[in-house]
């Protein structure tokens, strides 16, 4: 038996994680009553720490450890630290609404930080075992999270939505993934990769039906079109709280598997998923675009905007060059960034007893709090693709790789489906600016702290537009 | 002759799974679901056992049948589900289904034909081969990494499990001894300062 | 006997589980059973191909997802109670306060 004991090193920031989360747990069963914000300091501490340890750690090498089941490489830190920030951000929004509400304190950040984990396990993954578990471990938490707020029989509904979907949808996977083991005789990313190029003729069909099921389960865990189905549903009955962390960091996570089981993967069977992600983004843009347009209800629009976007992030990845890739994780970070304010926005003007949801609450935002309405312009300007921001770009540096790829016909597509895109992200912005207000009263649910996260994360957009170049230059070393 | 016999075994366990897969999603009642459940794992156990994969077919009957199916039926148990309103209008959607039905397996019987995947049966172990010891010193040395990660799912399922089901000791009239023991004397005695009566 | 009708018996229970989630309107524990029959489809191809590749990397997948699986039952049950509770109705057609 030759065993080498594994090189744990590179794994460090999952075990802190891991640590932490537990102590965060115990910290919130003992000394809460004593000291009740501790659970909250010491999540943020853990994001924090992690964050540090992942960005030191990193030798500007890939280093793959645990027999081939992990693996630490470029986009993987970027990756990372951007799910960990998020998720600090994340904590900063909902601070005040999960205590104002019926939700269980310690556990929703323990939930948080366990699916921030296998996050993480995620994008390292290196074999078919630990992406499984590392996907997993992300979304269970997540369907628990959605029930967490307990007297609310919409959130409850939502999460049974979420479940069933999300099992299907990892059955799926499974599945596809069974049949891409049969026929490469290993569960390993690089071995199957490396047996790919010389697999026999006779199991072409085979691995190609394998792949089916493997982009259907990542266009499931993605929210694209035809898989959306849970999307609307999910966004709109979790609470704002919840939607604003599923809506965001599980995105990065969903494209870290794509990149992994597409690109690093089945880098051979290129054409085929080509075709397949085509089918995905148009039904995405087209449903996303159009469906949101007579949304009434905000939560429920920026979830078909969601849709929308995850159909423009697809776009470049199949235009299957560099350019491409680096193109969809500029995107996948931007529409995080972008979303992190927009239902930011929702969950700390949500106040005790009374949800910021409808686009009818928004009228007159401007008089109410001109600052906040501005950020919240910042954001729809930037999701609707309006230079100079960061939107803008990201849908920019798509459709160039679409052209790169001589798919061109795509490309006017995407460019119309986001013509059509921007009138409901300006309806929210005329809403906004030129309504008289429901309610002259003042908002004030807001703290210091959040205001200050919430212009930070409005401002890095617009920051972001104009020198696009801080994060595009490291997504495009990283492919 | 061994052949003859495993090839018997097979077909036997393989159809009356199939069977039961079908009984349910079909029956109406949810304890003959559950029970039916319980009898697709022990052929799945049996077909695993034919694949030598002895331990897998162990845990199935011990771990999942032993312990899920119980779960799953002691749910079904309290909550009152009203049987007469599950009648269901199941055969609007029969013919969809059996077309989805026999169109996936249609295809999936073709792709996986042997003229695709044609692997031999590789030699059958020896008696003194232990599919266990081979399993255990895999898991803790291959794969120690995502045995790890294994603990976490189980750590999350009972955190979460617990935060959603458990409603916290309302109802019970149980005493918290450390609240009782910390009682201050300000909590309980408040001393009014009642102004005297003059005498007149 | 041969991988393929180990394979096909993977497929049929694949196709049942599915056309039980597409078809039942009614009973969600059903659907959480059809969820466990979808993975048991997926757990014969593992141990199927590990004992046709002579690998034993398929047997140790399989013991993850079961594990998972587990794991998943538990947390679906417990969803189901919270809708119970509020609800009184475990009725998939029921759920309609999300339009969707």
């Amino acid at each position: 038996m030759n065993f080498v004991i594994p090189d744990v090193v590179p794994a460090i920031p999952e075990i802190f994680m891991l640590a932490m989360t537990c102590i965060v747990l115990l910290s919130g069963l003992f000394l809460q009553r004593r000291y009740p914000s501790l659970p909250y300091m010491l999540s943020l501490l853990a994001l924090v720490g992690a964050v540090v340890l992942t960005v030191a750690l990193y030798k500007h090498t890939t280093e793959i450890t645990f027999h081939n089941s992990y693996i630490i490489d470029h986009i993987g830190s970027i990756l990372k630290v951007t799910i960990l920030g998020t998720c600090f951000f994340v904590f900063l929004y909902c601070r005040r609404y999960v205590a104002d509400r019926n939700i269980l304190n310690t556990e929703f950040y323990v939930l948080c930080l366990f699916s921030v984990l296998g996050m993480m396990v995620l994008v390292s993954a290196y074999s078919f075992i630990s992406l499984y578990l590392g996907l997993e471990i992300f979304s269970l938490p997540l369907y628990a999270l959605i029930a967490l707020q307990r007297d609310a029989a919409r959130s409850a509904e939502a999460a049974m939505k979420y479940f069933i979907m999300g099992a299907v949808a990892s059955g799926m996977l499974l599945y596809g993934l069974s049949m891409i083991y049969g026929a490469t005789k290993s569960v390993d990313i690089a071995v199957v990769s490396q047996v790919l190029t010389s697999v026999p003729a006779s199991q072409n069909l085979i691995l190609v039906f394998g792949l089916v099921f493997v982009v259907v389960g990542v266009a499931f865990k993605l929210g694209g079109a035809p898989f959306h189905m849970w999307v609307p549903d999910v966004y709109e009955g979790a609470p704002s709280a919840v939607t604003l962390f599923i809506a965001t960091a599980p995105k990065i996570a969903a494209f870290a598997m794509a990149v992994r089981l597409l690109v690093d993967m089945m880098p051979l069977y290129q054409v085929e998923w080509q075709h397949m992600l085509i089918v995905v983004a148009l039904v995405s843009m087209a449903i996303g675009n159009f469906v949101a347009i007579v949304q009434t209800n905000l939560k429920r629009m920026l979830a078909y905007s969601s849709i929308a976007h995850m159909g423009y992030m697809s776009l470049g990845l199949l235009s299957g060059n560099a350019q491409g890739y680096s193109a969809a994780s500029f995107y996948i970070i931007v529409y995080t960034i972008m979303s992190l304010g927009a239902f930011g926005m929702v969950t700390i003007l949500s106040g005790k007893g009374f949800e910021m949801e409808t686009i009818n609450d928004y009228k007159g935002l401007n008089s109410r709090n001109p600052w906040l309405a501005f950020i919240m312009l910042l954001l729809m300007f930037s999701m609707a693709g309006v230079p100079p921001i960061a939107g803008f770009f990201a849908k920019l540096g798509v459709i160039e790789s679409l052209v790169e790829a001589h798919l061109v016909w795509l490309a006017v597509l995407a460019l119309v489906f986001a013509i059509i895109g921007a009138y409901y992200y300006l309806r929210v912005v005329k809403v906004m600016y030129f309504d008289a207000p429901e309610h002259q009263s003042r908002i004030d649910t807001t703290s210091m702290d959040t205001r200050i996260a919430i212009s930070a994360n409005g401002l890095f957009i617009l920051v972001l537009g104009i020198f696009p170049g801080i994060i595009f230059n490291l997504c495009k070393a990283a492919f | 002759m061994y052949n003859w016999l495993t090839d018997c075994v097979f077909y036997v366990a393989a159809a009356l799974l199939v069977v039961s897969s079908l009984l349910v999603i079909t029956s109406r009642n949810p304890v003959r679901s559950v029970l039916f459940l319980v009898l697709c794992f022990f052929c799945s156990s049996i077909l695993w056992m034919l694949l030598e994969a002895e331990f897998l077919a162990l845990v199935l009957i011990f771990v999942y049948v032993g312990a899920v199916m119980t779960l799953f039926l002691f749910v079904v148990m309290m909550l009152h589900i009203d049987l007469e309103k599950l009648k269901t209008n199941f055969v609007r959607y029969l013919p969809i289904g059996a077309l989805i039905v026999l169109g996936m397996i249609g295809l999936m019987g073709y792709i996986i034909a042997p003229e695709h995947f044609s692997l031999l049966a590789p030699a059958h172990h020896g008696a003194d081969y232990s599919n266990i010891k081979e399993l255990g010193t895999a898991l803790y040395t291959h794969y120690v990494y995502p045995f790890e990660l294994a603990a976490v799912i189980l750590i999350v399922a009972i955190i979460s499990a617990i935060s959603l089901a458990h409603r916290g000791p309302r109802g019970r009239k149980s005493q918290d001894v450390p609240s009782q023991l910390n009682i201050q004397r300000n909590d309980r005695v408040r001393l009014v300062d009642v102004p005297a009566e003059k005498k007149e | 006997m041969t991988l393929t009708a180990y394979l096909i018996i993977g497929a049929i229970l694949f196709g049942i589980s599915l056309a039980g989630i597409v078809l039942n309107r009614k009973n969600l524990i059903v659907l959480l059973m059809c969820i466990e029959l979808m993975l048991l489809a997926v757990n014969t191809n593992f141990v199927a191909f590990s004992h046709f590749l002579g690998d034993n990397a398929g047997e140790v997948f399989v013991f993850f997802i079961l594990t998972v699986a587990a794991a998943e039952a538990a947390i679906g049950l417990a969803i189901l109670m919270v809708l119970y509770r509020k609800r009184h109705t475990i009725n998939v057609d029921d759920l309609n306060t999300l339009k969707g």
